[in-house]
């Protein structure tokens, strides 16, 4: 709670001082605030918030873990994305106050405990990330994607006020808790409840980007800005993800009978369209936007248990995953690669032995080879999802080894001896080594996880 | 615990040293492994399992990160320590040991081995066996033939396939298990339904990487577009870890399932053993034959252990020791004649023994090594496995002892096409110092194994049999 308001704050100083034009001190200000609010939900056990009344959010150990997750995402981001925000002086602290307004709705998503609180997060999510797509001004495409996340995303929205309306009708409430205690106890209008979940699963897969609801994904992020696309894939996903599996494998376990065939279709769609679509494509952001609806298939697995490790694996899966997209969109925006192609790669890692690494270490880590964190974190949900969901299990595994073969193509592309770039060695800036020396660190740290 | 930090340590640093020092600093490293493994060696009493890492507590999800190695293990980490050494002693007047990147590779990969021959515990196992794709892949990548990438990712993918069915295969086995570690996993007895296939997960595995057939398509194309160094690893260590993983992994753990994968397993190597020969004989490219040669041998091996005996399994052994010698030989001698002349095929070849005398007779030496003759290891080995596939079924046998006569032909058509008859060649150079050292220590290492091999067979005895008391 309290650095939720930390980095509201922190987002109307940057604002402010943004009309000086010093895009170092606005750096400065931002990074400090998230570092602080990093630290004050370290802390959270020791003390007791003033704001702790407030019942409508509540943290506790694997809200903190989560949130801080988003915020730490958020730092990389706007560390990593530096060197292009201040290319547009005038509104250098604009885009970056507005990551940070976003990323206030993605901790009030993951920390909500009614729906009321839920909608307004997503909302608070959502709004500032139109805005962001679409600030290449002179971009066609940037304009097309913004315009079209905008209205596929209202549109999503209104769908899922549906939801929770129809929701309200079932149940009497908003709490999460009692409309649990209501499911349990069979005081409900049936109909109308399961046609609120459907409602509601269905916005959840639009904003998650998971199979059916995937399209607006690749032009969205195509069309947007470098960093911006990191962010959506890394931190509106993870909050998303957390607030699906709060909702459906939480309150409405009871009821996850009838849920469960849904989700299996949406899993497994998603796990091989994503990867089938992303063999195809030369466009880089475009590969990234489909290896991340099957990334999702993934980390959709996380509800198909209720077992209280579900949310741990989750959580170390994206941070693998989210690890590898930053660093991986971070060295696209070093090699400026513009015209955002996957041939552009060539011969990068072979010239610059540092890129190289972390770029093998991320793709080897998405593709699930151990000893990296992305095989722990594939490695744990799906042992936890075995004992009753086999086919879908190794329908995945299938599925991985697709993926596998497409960021072997990625590796081998970086590693060529030959480039068809005229540079020799990129120059990398204090920040950028700052990112991805932590992805590496992040990257090769997973097995940790288990240890401690 | 120092045999697996020492190649580790060689390995990172040898991305630090300047480039001029890297083979010299490649032959240190590999020296002192195989001096550390020695060391392991002496006062080693075959029937206990020395552990060398054990934290000591089951971390979440049944992990339990032990290691440790056995009579079985410890001959495994001899042949990989030693190996290594002839591989980067057999490169060392090439450009590419001048390379620090490969002096690295190579010792990641020692790492990566020596891992899978010491883990005991089943995720463990999966870690390091997926961890020496990557060292191998980079090799063969930046090492190998120009446009060998769908080769390469025929390879990868292959094998990538085969091991993520291991994975689920042991995590369903981990499932009836409180934890991952071996001894756990050994306790475990299968439901009737489930034994067969978590035996077939490991087996699909296994037989990608041995490679049985019909699953060896990766196999030639992959070593004929290697390095020299890249298929001695793939050909004398790799092939071995999954021979290894049958032998430790897959049949005592999942021993409930031997009935309905032993006929299948057998049928497929013994047709592999006919199959691999009767290609090898028309190949005209020299490496493609070594290649098919070694589908060949390696479909008795694996046949012989789906036996399930412990002489069958001994005989294995001798057998899995002899092939990684004697592919280090063939594959060098192959290398040398692609080195001098720039071609592999044999019909272009010719009269090579009158110009290069030395390299001719070393050459047949490795050849007749690989023929099985007499007071060589392969004689041992593979009389063993014959006469056990004879008493297990008479027709199995005589197909499995067809691998004599038709090996011969291949091998000898092979030698006898490139090294005699009219010189088609004005010069030769012949052998240099390390390929001289490298063949003489290879024909030591054959006739010791030939001669003494029942010491190998005795201190392997204790843990084979080990092995077969879950047998139901």
């Amino acid at each position: 709670m309290d650095a939720l308001i930390v980095i509201f704050i922190t987002g109307l100083i940057s604002l402010f001082v943004g009309m000086l034009k010093k895009p170092y001190l606005t750096l400065g200000i931002i990074a400090s605030g998230l570092v602080l609010s990093f630290c004050l939900q370290m802390n959270y056990g020791n003390y007791t918030s003033i704001f702790s009344k407030y019942d409508n959010l509540y943290f506790n150990i694997t809200q903190l873990y989560f949130s801080e997750m988003a915020i730490g995402f958020t730092l990389l981001l706007v560390l990593g994305g530096f060197q292009y925000f201040k290319q547009d002086i005038e509104h250098t602290s604009d885009y970056l106050s507005l990551l940070l307004f976003s990323l206030c709705g993605a901790i009030c998503l993951i920390g909500f405990t009614d729906l009321f609180m839920f909608f307004l997060g997503l909302e608070i999510l959502s709004i500032p990330i139109y805005v962001m797509v679409g600030i290449k001004k002179q971009d066609v495409l940037s304009a097309e994607a913004s315009l079209k996340y905008f209205f596929t995303g209202s549109f999503a929205t209104a769908i899922l006020l549906f939801g929770i309306a129809l929701l309200y009708g079932a149940t009497a409430s908003f709490n999460l808790a009692t409309i649990q205690e209501a499911i349990q106890s069979g005081s409900y209008s049936e109909p109308m409840l399961l046609i609120a979940l459907l409602f509601i699963i269905a916005a959840f897969l639009f904003k998650v980007g998971a199979v059916p609801f995937h399209f607006w994904g690749p032009d969205v992020y195509q069309g947007a800005p470098d960093i911006v696309m990191a962010f959506m894939a890394t931190v509106v996903k993870l909050a998303a993800v957390f607030a699906f599996l709060k909702l459906y494998a939480g309150t409405f376990q009871f009821l996850s009978e009838f849920w469960t065939g849904a989700l299996n279709i949406a899993i497994i769609l998603s796990l091989f369209l994503g990867y089938l679509s992303a063999l195809r494509q030369t466009s880089f952001k475009r590969m990234l936007a489909y290896s991340s609806i099957s990334n999702t298939g993934f980390a959709l697995f996380a509800l198909l248990t209720t077992s209280p490790s579900s949310a741990g694996s989750l959580w170390v899966f994206l941070v693998a995953y989210g690890c590898a997209t930053i660093a991986l969109v971070t060295i696209s925006m070093i090699i400026h690669n513009v015209d955002d192609k996957i041939a552009a790669f060539k011969g990068i890692g072979y010239k610059n032995p540092f890129i190289g690494f972390v770029m093998i270490m991320s793709l080897l880590s998405l593709s699930g080879i151990p000893p990296l964190s992305g095989f722990f974190g594939k490695f744990l949900l799906l042992s936890n999802a075995i004992n009753d969901h086999l086919y879908l299990v190794i329908l995945a595994l299938v599925s991985s080894a697709i993926g596998a073969f497409l960021y072997l193509r990625m590796i081998v592309l970086s590693l060529a001896k030959e480039t068809e770039n005229t540079v020799e060695k990129y120059p990398i800036s204090i920040l950028q080594y700052i990112v991805l020396g932590v992805c590496t660190v992040g990257l090769l740290g997973g097995w940790l996880i288990i240890i401690l | 615990m120092e045999l697996l930090i020492l190649p580790f340590v060689f390995g990172i640093l040898s991305f630090i040293i300047p480039s001029s020092w890297s083979r010299t600093f490649g032959l240190i490293g590999a020296a002192s492994s195989l001096l550390v493994a020695l060391f392991h060696l002496s006062g080693f009493e075959p029937q206990t399992v020395r552990t060398i890492f054990d934290p000591n507590r089951t971390f979440p999800l049944g992990l339990s990160f032990k290691m440790g190695f056995d009579a079985l293990g410890l001959v495994m980490i001899l042949l990989t320590n030693g190996i290594v050494l002839l591989v980067l002693l057999s490169n060392w007047n090439r450009e590419i040991a001048k390379n620090k990147l490969f002096t690295a590779l190579v010792f990641l990969m020692q790492f990566g081995l020596l891992g899978v021959f010491t883990a005991q515990d089943g995720i463990l196992f999966y870690i390091f066996w997926e961890f020496t794709l990557l060292p191998i892949f980079l090799i063969l990548y930046w090492f190998g033939a120009k446009d060998n990438n769908p080769t390469l990712f025929k390879f990868f993918i292959y094998t990538l396939v085969g091991s993520l069915a291991m994975l689920a295969a042991l995590i369903v086995l981990g499932s009836f298990s409180s934890s991952y570690s071996y001894e756990d996993l050994r306790q475990v007895s299968l439901p009737a339904g489930y034994a067969c296939w978590i035996m077939s997960g490991f087996l699909l595995a296994f037989a990608i990487k041995i490679p049985l057939f019909p699953f060896h398509t990766w196999q030639p194309a992959t070593y004929s577009s290697a390095p020299m160094a890249g298929t001695m690893l793939l050909s004398a260590l790799m092939l071995k870890m999954a021979l290894f993983g049958m032998i430790k992994w897959m049949l005592p753990l999942t021993s409930e399932g031997l009935e309905c994968m032993r006929w299948p397993v057998i049928i497929l190597g013994s047709i592999g053993i006919v199959y691999g020969a009767l290609i090898a004989i028309k190949q005209n490219d020299i490496k493609k034959i070594f290649a098919y040669a070694s589908i060949s041998h390696l479909g008795l091996i694996a046949a012989g252990i789906m036996l399930y005996t412990t002489s069958a399994m001994q005989g294995a052994m001798i057998q899995i020791i002899n092939h990684s010698l004697i592919s280090v030989g063939l594959f060098l001698a192959a290398d040398i004649l692609e080195n001098r002349t720039g071609t592999r095929k044999i019909n272009e070849l010719g009269g090579i023994a009158k110009l290069a005398p030395h390299y001719g007779f070393w050459f047949a030496v490795i050849v007749f090594a690989g023929l099985s003759v007499p007071f060589t290891a392969g004689f041992i080995g593979e009389f063993i496995l014959i006469k056990e596939m004879f008493s297990f079924h008479m027709i199995i046998g005589i197909v499995a002892a067809t691998t004599l006569v038709l090996g011969a032909v291949y091998m000898l058509r092979g030698y006898q096409v490139s090294m005699f008859g009219a010189p088609k060649l004005t010069e030769f150079q012949d052998l240099k110092w390390n390929e001289t050292f490298v063949f003489v220590a290879l024909t030591i290492l054959i006739l010791v194994i030939g001669l003494s091999s029942n010491c190998i067979i005795d201190f392997l005895e204790p843990s084979l049999s080990n092995y077969q008391v879950t047998l139901k």
